[in-house]
């Protein structure tokens, strides 16, 4: 980024009047404070001062059996000042800090991007920007939500929303009344914080989620009205789903009792995007709690397809090197390991040397996923678990 | 070398044609045209270009041995020099000009510290024509004596030094009279001396010339006798009636040669020798008036006069077979017995006997009467002893404190070090071998060659170019590296032995452009006697030795066999009873093993010290740096962390400052020491100097 910006000496507050706090932002910034308070000591002490992140790596995640899915563990990195290699990002982490601390008092919210944005300038007296780029500040956020254990929505951060949803569902959006079976071709956008604060669910005839993988595959659900003709709701998330969506997703399923399956490509991506969606993902093990449904199904599209469903060798894409690494970890992932229906779903993947996208079936006949596949499937209760 | 002589090719030809090349040419004109043999030698052949030289014509008939005798004669050691000139440092005028200064102020230096004066020595170079130069070189030194001063001027292999061992800068007898004889060559001037042994007697002023074909020298002036000044007033009229160059003084001798020369600053040069000769000499004061009328005074940083080195007995070890049967024939002694153990050092009455008795000769028997076998048996017997090693205290080095004072008085650096190594002997010869080396500032970034560039991108193990810049030019820190690559338009990251050609280029450019010091080729003065060598560094044990080592193990870059790079200089001297030299124009020691040996354990020495202070230079740096990069970010950290509770912005950055200090204490040491001279800290050793230490770059927050 060529943009430079310079800080003001002291970041005036944008409106005068203070908003009102809710409990949620007074435990917050109380969080924050005592972060701040720890640097102030350690300095009072002549120590170099540090912070304490929990790892956020596939070593410090375990799987639960019970509650079936990825926990974080209690491995901590110390993060100091005084050390080479992490001042820069130790600065950033406090800088982070202060930006969520500013956003709170202000009674605002902000996208990662926005943050960036805010917290980007040129350090005094170097050439130095605070942050280069948007993916050295993203990863910092991630930090800091879990050094605090803070949810990012508690920081006053969101992600740019991405995922769309319609179906017999009438909820309520920031005030706003909105029945997700009257919106269109486009659909009801999920927004990133879905929080019961901002959403509440009014009324639901749907019986179930149908969630795909990406916009053409559920416009083609969507042109075929199939949640009418089901009951249901169908939703996608642009490939790995954010958070905002697997939010909306847990809610749903866990409020209004709504069972999820899933519809993906059969690539190693796609077996990722479910196993995310069932059991939490790595990065954010923290938030599995709130995130993970460990009975979403994993409806299709399966290793067998290509045969079962007669499909054209035009669908058929080499699987690359990464994808056969790739596909081989997933199968190694404790909650893949014993299910035997999942080892012979990639050991066939691997057979096959070829992936296939969702998009295929519709390249059979246009509606034959809608008409067909996905209606055999649910019933003859067809899916992998 | 002929070419450039121009006008003056007659004169040599005329002076010195040398004896071989006389018989050829004899031998053939004799038999083709009856006559006797070198009168016609020059008519049958002159202009006829580089065929004549022996080449084989069709019609040549035989020489026959009778042909031949009429040719057959002695060679003067004077024709054969004149003849092979180059064997004394007189192959090019430029070199010629140097050599004959050198001789002179050699022998200067010699005869002052010989009697015990503090040298003071006057050195004038004035241009007289188009190639021609006067050199006049005075001292304050004892003086000659009337009578030998024709010889000491006149004749090659005259002198006092070459029958005795004891350290000296002249050892042969030849120096000062071929300077005389290539200055006659070729301007047909004589040499000029005026000497003077006290102030109550008179001086002396000679003009002479040698007399090639007999080595003897002729004298011009006085009827052939020389010119008696008086002392005082009388003398001063007879000085400006004559037009002699003198400076006033109550003892000395001053000698004046006029030569085809060529005079040019730079590497080699005598401005070159002077330096360094008062770097070996602290003792000596130079006075130096160069072609341009420059004067250029180096004064004494020492009044002590070098400790005086003893004359020693040749130890038996260093006799070769011939030598021995020379020392019979020429010895007085009356028994073999009393021959060994007067003629030679460490030989004591024992020792001798039981050479006898290895030898199977009787100890009671005439020198005289060995005969060659018998010499023979005794050199054997020589070689089997076991013979206690020469006495070394005949040697007087320059000393690890003069060495570094001499040092840094010259040559500009942040580190010296110098050591003097023990006596060691070769060949029964005790030498000392010493060694000083100074670091830093020498050099500029922007002198590096593209060349140079290339090879040094091509040498370095550094992973990326940052750290190559870093570590191999002085004055590069960090952030120099970054703006360097940044105006040549390569990445940090790049691998430096991965560079194309147009990437190296750029980078050359842009080294150009940034002002910092820079790694060159190490500087290597060598020195036999205190006297520096400039030539032929290449036929030399000192270079070669210095070549051989690894320097890399002393932080120092270098590719295999060749000199290091960096803003290093080098000094070796050797001290000897006698140096070997490889030829007598005393340009390059000889690479003895015992020397190589002790050359080596030198330079490790001096390496060894580098080293440590490169490491711990390197150390100092990276603390540096480690601490701005602290700092640079502790102004942001105090800001986040007050925005967030409030507290007082500065107290706490102060503090976190102070923490930050602490931790790169490392970086404070140096601190306080930049810009004085300090104390070699212990863990150096002793006789090593540190001027002055990088400035750490830290932004002050
Ligand atoms: N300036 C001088 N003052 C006193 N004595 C001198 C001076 N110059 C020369 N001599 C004497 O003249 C001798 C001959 O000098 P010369 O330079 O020819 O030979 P050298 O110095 O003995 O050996 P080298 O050939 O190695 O120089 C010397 O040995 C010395 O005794
Ligand atoms: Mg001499």
């Amino acid at each position: 980024m060529a943009k430079k910006k310079k800080r003001p000496a002291d970041a005036p507050a944008r409106s005068t009047a203070k908003p009102q706090l809710s409990q949620r932002d007074r435990k917050t910034l109380q969080d924050l404070r005592q972060l701040a308070d720890s640097v102030v000591q350690a300095a009072e002490r002549r120590r170099d001062p540090h912070i304490d992140v929990p790892a956020r790596s596939l070593s410090n995640v375990r799987y639960n059996k019970v509650r079936r899915y990825i926990e974080m563990g209690s491995a901590k990195n110390r993060r100091q000042l005084f050390n080479l290699s992490q001042a820069r990002v130790y600065m950033q982490t406090m800088l982070v800090a202060s930006g969520c601390k500013q956003l709170i008092d202000q009674g605002k919210t902000n996208s990662i991007r926005g943050l960036f944005y805010q917290l980007k300038h040129t350090i005094e007296g170097t050439q130095e920007e605070t942050f280069d780029t948007q993916e050295e500040c993203d990863p910092v956020i991630e930090d800091l939500e879990v050094t605090l254990n803070a949810l990012r929505e508690e920081l006053h951060v969101f992600a740019t929303n991405r995922g769309n949803l319609v179906g017999e569902l009438v909820l309520v959006d920031s005030g706003d009344e909105i029945d997700c079976s009257r919106m269109g071709s486009a659909g009801y956008s999920i927004p990133s914080i879905v929080e019961p604060e901002v959403i509440q669910f009014r009324k639901c005839d749907a019986k179930f989620i149908l969630h795909v993988e990406k916009d053409t595959v559920w416009r083609r659900f969507n042109e075929d009205k199939f949640w009418r003709k089901h009951h249901c709701l169908v939703t996608h998330g642009g490939g790995q789903p954010p958070r905002g969506c697997r939010r909306l997703l847990y809610r749903l399923h866990h409020e209004l009792g709504l069972p999820v399956y899933c519809l993906l490509d059969n690539d190693p991506w796609g077996y990722y995007i479910y196993s995310v969606i069932k059991q939490g993902s790595i990065n954010l093990a923290f938030e599995s709690t709130r995130m993970a449904i460990p009975d979403a199904k994993y409806l299709g599209l399966r290793s067998i397809d290509f045969e079962r469903c007669g499909l054209s060798n035009s669908v058929k894409i080499a699987l690359n090197e990464n994808d056969i690494k790739r596909a081989r970890q997933i199968a190694q992932y404790p909650w893949f390991a014993h299910k035997k229906e999942w080892q012979k779903e990639i050991e066939q993947l691997l057979k096959n040397r070829f992936k296939m996208e969702v998009e295929s079936l519709i390249s059979k006949e246009i509606s034959y996923v809608t008409e067909e596949y996905v209606p055999a499937r649910l019933r003859e209760k067809d899916w992998l678990d | 070398m002929r070419n450039t002589k121009g006008a003056h090719a007659a004169t040599v030809a005329a002076a010195g044609r040398t004896a071989p090349s006389a018989q050829v040419h004899g031998a053939q004109a004799g038999t083709e045209n009856g006559r006797p043999a070198m009168a016609p030698a020059g008519e049958a052949h002159g202009g006829s270009g580089a065929a004549q030289n022996g080449q084989a014509e069709p019609r040549r008939r035989r020489a026959t041995a009778e042909s031949m005798a009429a040719s057959q004669r002695d060679i003067s050691v004077s024709e054969f020099f004149a003849k092979n000139r180059h064997l004394l440092g007189f192959d090019n005028p430029r070199k010629a000009l140097l050599t004959t200064v050198k001789e002179a102020v050699d022998n200067s230096l010699d005869a002052c510290e010989e009697a015990g004066i503090l040298p003071e020595i006057w050195v004038h170079i004035e241009q007289t024509g188009p190639q021609r130069y006067k050199v006049g070189v005075q001292d304050n030194g004892p003086g000659i004596l009337k009578t030998q001063i024709p010889n000491i001027f006149g004749k090659l292999l005259y002198g006092s030094k070459f029958h005795r061992l004891r350290m000296s800068r002249g050892q042969q007898g030849i120096g000062i009279s071929a300077a005389g004889m290539y200055g006659l060559l070729t301007t047909g001037k004589p040499v000029k001396i005026i000497s003077k042994v006290s102030p109550r007697k008179p001086a002396h002023y000679y003009e002479i010339q040698i007399d090639t074909k007999k080595n003897r020298p002729e004298i011009l002036n006085g009827n052939g006798d020389g010119v008696d000044i008086p002392p005082g007033e009388a003398g001063r009229k007879v000085i400006e009636k004559h037009g002699i160059e003198w400076i006033e003084l109550d003892h000395g001798t001053r000698v004046t040669i006029e030569l085809e020369a060529r005079y040019q600053r730079g590497r080699a040069s005598v401005d070159d020798y002077l330096e360094q000769t008062a770097i070996a000499n602290p003792h000596v004061t130079l006075h130096y008036i160069d072609p341009e009328g420059n004067e250029q005074h180096y004064p004494r940083s020492t009044e002590r006069l070098p400790a005086e080195p003893k004359e020693i007995k040749p130890h038996p070890y260093g006799v070769e077979l011939g030598m021995l049967l020379t020392m019979l024939k020429d010895s007085r002694a009356p028994t073999l017995m009393q021959f060994l153990t007067q003629s030679f050092s460490r030989v004591s009455p024992a020792v001798a006997r039981k050479l006898c008795d290895t030898a199977g000769l009787s100890a009671r028997a005439h020198p005289h009467k060995i005969g060659r076998h018998e010499a023979d048996k005794l050199y054997h017997a020589i070689q089997q002893t076991r013979i206690s090693a020469p006495a070394t205290d005949c040697i007087s080095p320059i000393g690890e404190e003069l060495l570094l004072a001499g040092l840094h008085q010259v040559v500009p650096g942040d580190f010296y070090a110098a050591v003097t190594r023990p006596p060691a002997v070769y060949r029964g010869n005790p030498f000392v071998i010493e060694a000083a080396l100074a670091y830093g500032g020498t050099a500029n970034v922007h002198k590096v060659t593209m060349e140079q560039l290339a090879e040094m991108l091509a040498e370095s193990d550094a992973r990326t170019m940052r750290k190559f810049l870093m570590h191999t030019f002085t004055g590069v820190n960090s952030d120099a590296a970054e703006r360097i690559l940044e105006r040549a338009q390569l990445g940090v990251r790049a691998m430096p032995a991965r560079l194309n050609a147009d990437e190296v280029a750029r980078l050359h450019a842009a080294l150009q452009n940034v002002n910092l010091d820079e790694g060159q080729t190490m500087t290597v003065l060598r020195y036999a006697n205190r006297v520096p060598l400039l030539f032929q560094p290449g036929a030399c044990a000192i270079t070669q030795t210095v070549a051989s080592m690894n320097w890399r193990a002393y932080g120092l870059s270098q590719s295999r066999g060749s000199l290091p790079t960096g803003p290093v200089t080098v000094l070796v001297h050797m001290a000897s009873v006698w140096v070997p030299y490889t030829s007598e124009s005393k340009e390059a020691v000889a690479a003895y093993p015992e020397i190589q040996r002790e050359l080596r354990l030198a330079l490790q020495a001096v390496g060894r010290k580098l080293a440590l202070y490169l490491g711990r230079r390197l150390r100092v740096k990276q603390e540096g740096e480690r601490r701005g990069k602290f700092l640079r970010y502790l102004g942001e950290v105090a800001t986040a962390v007050s925005s967030i509770n409030q507290v007082d912005r500065d107290e706490l950055y102060q503090r976190l400052v102070e923490v930050a200090k602490r931790k790169t204490a490392d970086a404070d040491v140096r601190l306080d020491e930049r810009g004085n001279r300090v104390e070699a800290p212990a863990e150096f050793g002793e006789h090593v100097l540190i001027v002055r230490q990088q400035e750490p770059n830290t932004p002050d927050g």
